[in-house]
């Protein structure tokens, strides 16, 4: 029975592995193998030649480094306006009974049901009369408005775990509202707030579509990938490919035992 | 120190009555329980103190200023709450310093006063943990600790011991007497356990459905209750109610004549307390069946009935009783209740 138990346990787990790793190792062999690597077959499990080749090629590539910039800065912004508008009304539909609540927080999710791709058109329109059409706080407001269900129901969930009674004993030993907030609720929310903050990143750092409709001229490094895609040898598009993935994955990586660590004491 | 002055205060939900007009004097050092049972208002009254809930109407004094308006932390009190709420990333040293930090006391005060604080509560071993670290009843007593380190005119406890086991609450609420008695701050106190309240008090006010029933010294509440519910919630197992007919100005209860106070036509409601009947071998008494036994080491708990009304009986332990078995009884007639079977409430004595 256990036994049975582990088995499918352990192999849904191997299968979740390879459906995200697999992908990211054929990147990853493509980048850093020669162009004989890429097309052999069968995949070699390790490349035949180690180079760094293709990365400088992809970096050599005109306007590369500048995309790779305008990425970070729409990313950093998209994360600093998620917080900024989704932890406020997180906070309300945790803390405060209000009507509609409900209604509000469908409303929330109903906002991710319509495709970008619906979108993309009146939305350029629209960018261009207010004229941050091409612009990397256009393109951080779009991302935002993706990200920004996410995380306003993670934050949510966050505040709902952290008990009300905490907050009064701050007020009644001398805090005010604002003051019981900064000393007691964001201290314990910070762990959450954080997870929130990257995973707004790499909403944003990954973010193609959008990015590629509302610019022409300021590209991110997405969207110039794309555009990059017919015309660069396919190992510099692995390269490209690996060195967009590396960031999101090694920033989670790299947090993730400060957010359990974190998460446990803020959740008792 | 300060007194609280409580003036009929109401509190609704909605439409819903949660306080139907409260007033309450806790004297300045006073030790005031706020007894009854779960849902009748106790929690609800405690915040409008606090100041974490407003009332709807009414006002509400400590030290002789009205505090209706003022937030919590402007009405010099201090809190125990039911689940501890001990701040989850502060260490136990900074937990009970944190009221004294944020009224921006110097530094060597704010340690000594931690100091003191955390010797009343023994757990000077355990400052420098997270509460994570803690137990729960070590949790307990960082939240007194917290509590007592500001020094607060008032004290406010909302079922503070309701978490612990048994044992360790028997413990707890001897120890918070002792350091309650020595500090002399005026306490509320919010409990549904009728021990707790007893033994802690000065003075219990008997709460139901959003009223204060009664208020007095234990002793007075459990001699002397003002309405079938007190008599009826306090003591275990509660008083015994018999509905009697009074004729020609007494009430006859097997070969007994009882005086019922001056004036009463129509059946009265007479209350007994279990302890207050012994078993009648020669004399007046009336026929009590019993119908379960139960001996419980001080006493016997004897269930059964009179005249076909329920009644329980604590008699000693020196006698083997058996089911069926019919007894005479005598109560103790200087510590009889009568009530007002319509009303509910105590008939005065004349
Ligand atoms: N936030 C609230 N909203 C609506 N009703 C409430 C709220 N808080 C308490 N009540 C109601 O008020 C009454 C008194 O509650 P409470 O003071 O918590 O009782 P106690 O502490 O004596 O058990 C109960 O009937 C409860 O349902
Ligand atoms: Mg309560």
């Amino acid at each position: 029975m256990i036994g049975s138990r582990r088995v499918l346990l352990i192999s849904g787990v191997l299968m979740i592995c390879a459906w995200t790793l697999v992908p990211i190792y054929l990147v990853a062999l493509g980048g850093v193998g020669g162009a004989s690597t890429i097309y052999a077959w069968p995949k070699p499990f390790w490349p035949a030649s180690l180079s760094i080749g293709n990365f400088t090629a992809f970096l050599q590539i005109e306007g590369i480094w500048a995309a790779m910039l305008r990425s970070v800065e729409v990313a950093v912004l998209c994360m600093i306006l998620s917080l900024l508008l989704g932890a406020p009304a997180g906070y309300a539909l945790a803390r405060f009974a209000f009507r509609g609540a409900n209604l509000y927080r469908l409303m929330i999710l109903m906002t991710r049901a319509f495709p970008v791709g619906i979108l993309a058109l009146p939305l350029a329109v629209s960018f261009v009369r207010l004229g941050i059409y091409d612009t990397v706080f256009g393109v951080a407001l779009m991302h935002t408005a993706l990200a920004l269900p996410f995380a306003v129901l993670v934050t949510a969930s966050l505040f709902v775990g952290i008990p009300r009674e905490l907050e009064e004993a701050a007020w009644v030993f001398g805090c005010s509202g604002p003051g019981a907030f900064r000393r007691v609720v964001m201290p314990l929310a910070i762990p959450g707030i954080a997870a929130t903050a990257i995973f707004a990143f790499v909403i944003s750092w990954n973010e193609v579509f959008a990015a590629s409709v509302l610019t022409v001229r300021n590209k991110t490094l997405t969207a110039d990938l794309l555009t990059l895609l017919s015309e660069a040898p396919l190992q510099s598009q692995l390269a490209g490919g690996l060195l967009l993935i590396l960031p999101s994955v090694l920033f989670i990586f790299f947090v993730r035992r400060y957010l359990f660590a974190l998460w446990g004491v803020a959740s008792r | 120190m300060a007194d609280i002055r409580i003036e009929s205060v109401t509190k609704y939900y909605g439409s819903q009555a949660a306080l139907r007009g409260v007033s309450l004097d806790v004297h300045n050092g006073e030790f005031v329980a706020l007894l009854g049972p779960s849902g009748c208002g106790k929690t609800t009254l405690l915040r409008a103190v606090a100041g974490l809930d407003r009332q709807t109407n009414g006002r509400i004094e400590i030290g002789g200023r009205d505090v209706s308006d003022l937030p919590p932390r402007s009405r010099g009190l201090a809190m125990v709450f039911q689940n501890y709420a001990v701040f989850p990333h502060l260490r136990v040293r900074d937990n009970i310093a944190f009221g004294l930090l944020m009224t921006g006391t110097a530094k060597d005060r704010i340690e000594r006063q931690v100091a003191r604080a955390a010797a009343l509560m023994h757990i000077e071993a355990l400052l420098d943990r997270y509460p994570v670290q803690l137990s729960g009843g070590q949790r307990q007593r960082v939240a007194v600790a917290r509590a007592l380190a500001v020094e607060p005119a008032v004290l406010l406890m909302d079922e503070p011991l309701s978490n612990l086991d048994a044992l360790l609450r028997l413990e707890m609420r001897t120890e918070l007497k002792a350091v309650l008695a020595s500090a002399r701050t005026t306490t509320l106190y919010v409990t549904h356990d009728q021990t707790e309240a007893m033994g802690l008090a000065d003075r219990i006010a008997i709460m139901h459905e959003g009223r204060i029933e009664q208020i007095g010294s234990p002793l007075e509440i459990y001699r002397q209750p003002k309405s079938i519910f007190v008599g009826g919630f306090i003591g275990n197992p509660p008083m015994n109610f018999l509905r009697l007919p009074v004729s020609g100005s007494v009430v006859r209860l097997g070969t007994l004549i009882l005086n019922p106070p001056a004036g009463i036509n129509g059946p009265v409601m007479l209350g007994i307390r279990p302890e207050d009947l012994e078993v009648a071998e020669t004399g007046a008494g009336f026929a009590f069946r019993v119908h379960v036994p139960e001996p419980l080491g001080p006493h016997i708990l004897l269930t059964g009935d009179v005249e076909g009304q329920s009644m329980r009986v604590a008699v000693a332990p020196d006698r083997v009783m058996q089911p069926g078995d019919v007894v005479m009884l005598r109560p103790n007639t200087a510590r009889l209740s009568w009530m007002n079977p319509d009303t509910g409430l105590a008939l005065e004595n004349s």
